[in-house]
């Protein structure tokens, strides 16, 4: 292995607004690593890769790219030259297909007498689907289509080339599909056999530790610390890395901590032969004071049983029951006291162009109305003892949500139904794309809420927090429950797992 | 994302706040802009007692108008049947008026008709799973057919009618209507389910329904709303003419979404439309015709000067406030 300098970064500083997003920032990419990023949200990891990246430029500091000054203009500019990012968010083009999305800023590569040559891009997009082992995906078929899962891998396939020396992936991993995410650590490992380097951001310490050659860690836009492979493998090394990300120590209490998985006898939430998409009859009963965790891969049925909680859905037979009134529609829900978090936060749980305020308050406005008044002091009390009970970090109530970090949006997504006081609550990957330290306060509150004896319905992705938090785990695959675990300590991922695969 | 706001009251920051409130600021900028200009170049005509009544006259229609269309507007929809609707209204209300000699009862028939194509306009849309812009063109071309009907019924030109209006034109009654209006609307807009509704029925309609919105029940809500402005605006603009034909209301529907992009709304909707946008713009648009008419400007270029500043004002305006910031 190699081990020239790929990238450095020198002195950077990084100013939007008032706020001060990088101070002085070092870095230096070695041609061979697996270089990891990680820091709470708003600490300035995808501050940093997209200014590497092209996205953005920095106010102050110079970088250099194989020893040459790095100065790229546009995403597009730096993939050219070999430095590609895939993102965070959902970044496919909607209404075209996935060759256009493949080659999409080289679709002159296809030109032919001044036509585009589709059946050539379709073939060479196959070709390249293949490359990566990726068969389920038709290049000649519409990208909207396929799952989010399924938009992320074309993403990747996209940011990749042959001329690739460095690639980003920014908190990629737990928007992927289980395959999907075994592809991309294989893409990883590739590249670094090759000599070539990925700067890779994630929330997940232990995907951190089992990839990674080495870790920068990020606190409010400075390095707090950087491990090398041998520090990254010792015993200690997740709780270094969480001291070095919060600045204090977190302590053990992360998940909780109790295994009294007791609950109340009153059904909370019933599901009565349940027919929704793949799902068959299916039949649960939430009690107060429980919490019932989902686990398996997306495809499992369980994210539609979590929207059929909520109304959203339109069951084939069945009912779902709250209090005796069937749940036939979100209006129904809320009425009902029943809370739902999207797993799609910006598209589905919030409105980016409102502010907290709005956003908090909205499910609440039935009940805080009266003949229809909504009195502005009554909404914002409301809000602000949710701004501060969640300890979510905004100027004020009038911020707007869209310029939160991810941390802050799903709290706001969070507070949404705290503020409505629901009884029970659907959460579809509560703690997707949120970092350490929110992670703990959400779990800790979660906790909270069975104890005053909320019903919870957990559907997640991530087995660690199932196992921590859930009285129950129901493993689903093919649209069936496959197993049901009981809460216990000595319970591991990989007896989850291969109900799961 | 990295992005953090921190700023705390104690260091607010004006740049931001400027960037935040750019829509409010260009609008306000623009209506101020215009009188100051146009009390110049129109050699002090602009202020003559005449003149502020004519402003008075047509600004109150348009906006009457508009601020029921607000309730449309933030939903991200537009309505185009407006012009034919008034022209139909005004003619019903001469002609019941000219049968009966009751000004209430030709009201409260179109305030029906207004409702039921408010109705229309909401809810069958949303049952048939068009556009709202469908329903709306194809109200606009009944609303067309009826007008040209009726007058081809009565087989003249232009209808008067026999009612005496003048205590419509005078301005302490259009202020205190409008006025009313104002009060009405901005608490419906601002301070009820409402106004809140539509406004992130526009910024996330998919949200919305996740948050318990109704939004079918609430779109006919505020196309009612939006009905029943119209059918007010109808009254004042026949007090104004006292007579109709065939081309009575026509252009209307334009004028108020001009009015509105001139008073810093969002074509898209959403959480920034603001109520003031209606009462700016409509005295904006009507300041624009009248002032650069006063001004000597010939008639033949005044539409060019109107869509030059039309483009000016929407690209200060109504651009996406923040785009897709990266994470």
């Amino acid at each position: 292995m190699e081990n020239k300098s790929l990238l450095k970064i020198n002195n950077m500083y990084k100013w939007f607004d008032a706020t001060q997003a990088l101070k002085g920032v070092d870095l230096e990419i070695q041609g061979g690593q697996i270089h990891g990023l990680i820091g709470e949200n708003g600490s300035g990891k995808s501050t940093i890769t997209s200014i590497i990246a092209g996205v953005k430029m920095p106010t102050e500091g110079r970088m250099f790219f194989k020893g040459q000054p790095w100065e790229p203009s546009s995403m597009a500019s730096a993939f050219d030259c070999g430095v590609s990012m895939i993102l965070q968010e959902a970044n496919t083009i909607p209404g075209c297909t996935v060759a256009e999305n493949l080659y999409a800023g080289h679709i002159s590569k296809f030109r032919k007498y001044g036509f585009l040559d589709s059946r050539k891009m379709v073939r060479k997009a196959s070709e390249k689907l293949a490359d990566f082992g990726v068969s389920h995906i038709d290049a000649a078929g519409l990208v909207d289509q396929y799952g989010f899962e399924d938009r992320k891998v074309v993403e990747i396939v996209r940011s990749l080339s042959s001329s690739t020396e460095l690639l980003i992936i920014d908190e990629t991993t737990t928007a992927l599909s289980h395959e999907g995410r075994k592809m991309l650590y294989s893409i990883m490992h590739k590249m670094k056999e090759e000599g070539k380097a990925v700067i890779f951001i994630s929330h997940d310490i232990d995907e951190i530790i089992e990839h990674c050659t080495n870790l920068t860690v990020l606190r409010d836009g400075e390095i707090t610390g950087h491990l090398s492979y041998e520090d990254l493998q010792k015993d200690d090394a997740i709780e270094r890395i969480r001291f070095l990300m919060v600045g204090r120590d977190i302590g053990d209490a992360y998940y909780r901590e109790d295994y009294d998985s007791s609950h109340e006898e009153e059904i909370a939430l019933e599901f009565k032969d349940v027919s929704v998409s793949g799902v068959k009859n299916f039949n649960l009963q939430l009690h107060k004071g429980e919490i019932i965790g989902f686990g398996g891969l997306s495809g499992s049925g369980m994210h539609e049983i979590g929207r059929a909680a909520f109304g959203l859905e339109k069951l084939a037979s069945g009912k779902v029951i709250r209090n005796e009134q069937i749940i036939k529609s979100p209006h129904d829900a809320i009425r009902g006291s029943i809370g739902y978090i999207s797993k799609d936060r910006d598209v589905e749980a919030l409105i980016l162009s409102g502010d907290v305020r709005d956003n908090i308050a909205l499910p609440s406005l039935d009940g805080l109305s009266r003949f229809s008044f909504i009195h502005p002091s009554k909404e914002k009390e409301l809000v602000e003892a949710e701004i501060e009970s969640l300890n979510i970090k905004c100027y004020s109530g009038k911020q707007l949500v869209g310029t939160l970090s991810g941390g802050n949006k799903q709290k706001v997504s969070f507070a949404k139904w705290t503020a409505n006081d629901s009884d029970v609550i659907v959460m579809d990957c509560p703690t997707r794309g949120v970092d350490v330290g929110v992670k703990q306060s959400m779990y800790a509150f979660i906790a909270e809420m069975k104890k005053q004896g909320k019903a919870v319905l957990m559907i997640s992705e991530e087995l660690p927090e199932l196992i921590g938090m859930s009285d129950r785990i129901f493993i689903m695959k093919d649209d069936k429950v496959q197993k049901i675990f009981e809460r216990h300590p000595d319970l591991k991922e990989s007896d989850l797992i291969e109900y799961m695969i | 994302m990295s992005k953090t706001f921190k700023i705390f009251k104690s260091n607010f920051s004006p740049l931001l706040w400027i960037r935040q409130n750019s829509g409010d600021i260009v609008s306000y900028l623009g209506l101020v802009l215009c009188i100051s200009v146009f009390s110049v170049t129109s050699g002090g005509r602009l202020w003559s007692p005449y003149n502020i009544g004519l402003i008075l006259e047509s600004t109150s229609v348009y906006a009457m108008i508009a601020l029921g269309a607000m309730f449309i507007y933030s939903m991200g929809y537009m309505d185009v049947s407006v012009g034919p609707q008034l022209g139909v209204y005004a003619i019903i209300m001469i002609l019941i008026i000219n049968a009966t000699g009751s000004l209430l009862l030709g009201f409260a028939v179109i305030l029906v008709i207004a409702l039921i194509a408010g109705f229309m306009n909401g809810y069958v849309a949303v049952w048939l799973g068009v556009p709202s812009i469908v329903t709306s063109l194809f109200l606009m071309f009944i609303f067309s057919g009826v007008q040209i009907l009726l007058m081809e019924r009565t087989g003249v030109n232009t209808i008067s009618a026999n009612f005496n209006f003048e205590a419509f034109l005078r301005p302490e009654v259009i202020f205190t209507v409008l006025a009313v209006e104002i009060l009405i609307v901005g608490y419906l807009f601002n301070y009820t389910k409402l106004g809140k509704y539509v406004k992130a029925i526009g910024a996330n309609e998919v949200t919305a329904s996740h948050c318990g919105v109704n939004t079918t029940f609430w779109k006919v809500v505020a196309y009612l709303a939006f009905g029943f402005t119209v059918a007010l605006g109808a009254v004042f603009l026949l007090a104004r003419t006292g007579s109709a034909g065939k081309g009575t209301g026509s252009g209307y529907a334009m004028d108020i979404m001009l009015a509105l992009i001139l008073g810093g709304m969002p074509l898209s909707g959403g959480m920034t439309s603001r109520l003031r946008s209606a009462v700016t713009g409509a005295f904006t648009y009507v300041l624009l015709s009248n002032g650069l008419t006063l001004s000597g400007v010939d008639v033949t270029v005044i539409h060019m000067i109107k869509a030059v500043i039309f483009v000016g004002v929407t690209l200060l305006t109504c651009r996406k406030k923040y785009g897709v910031l990266p994470r």
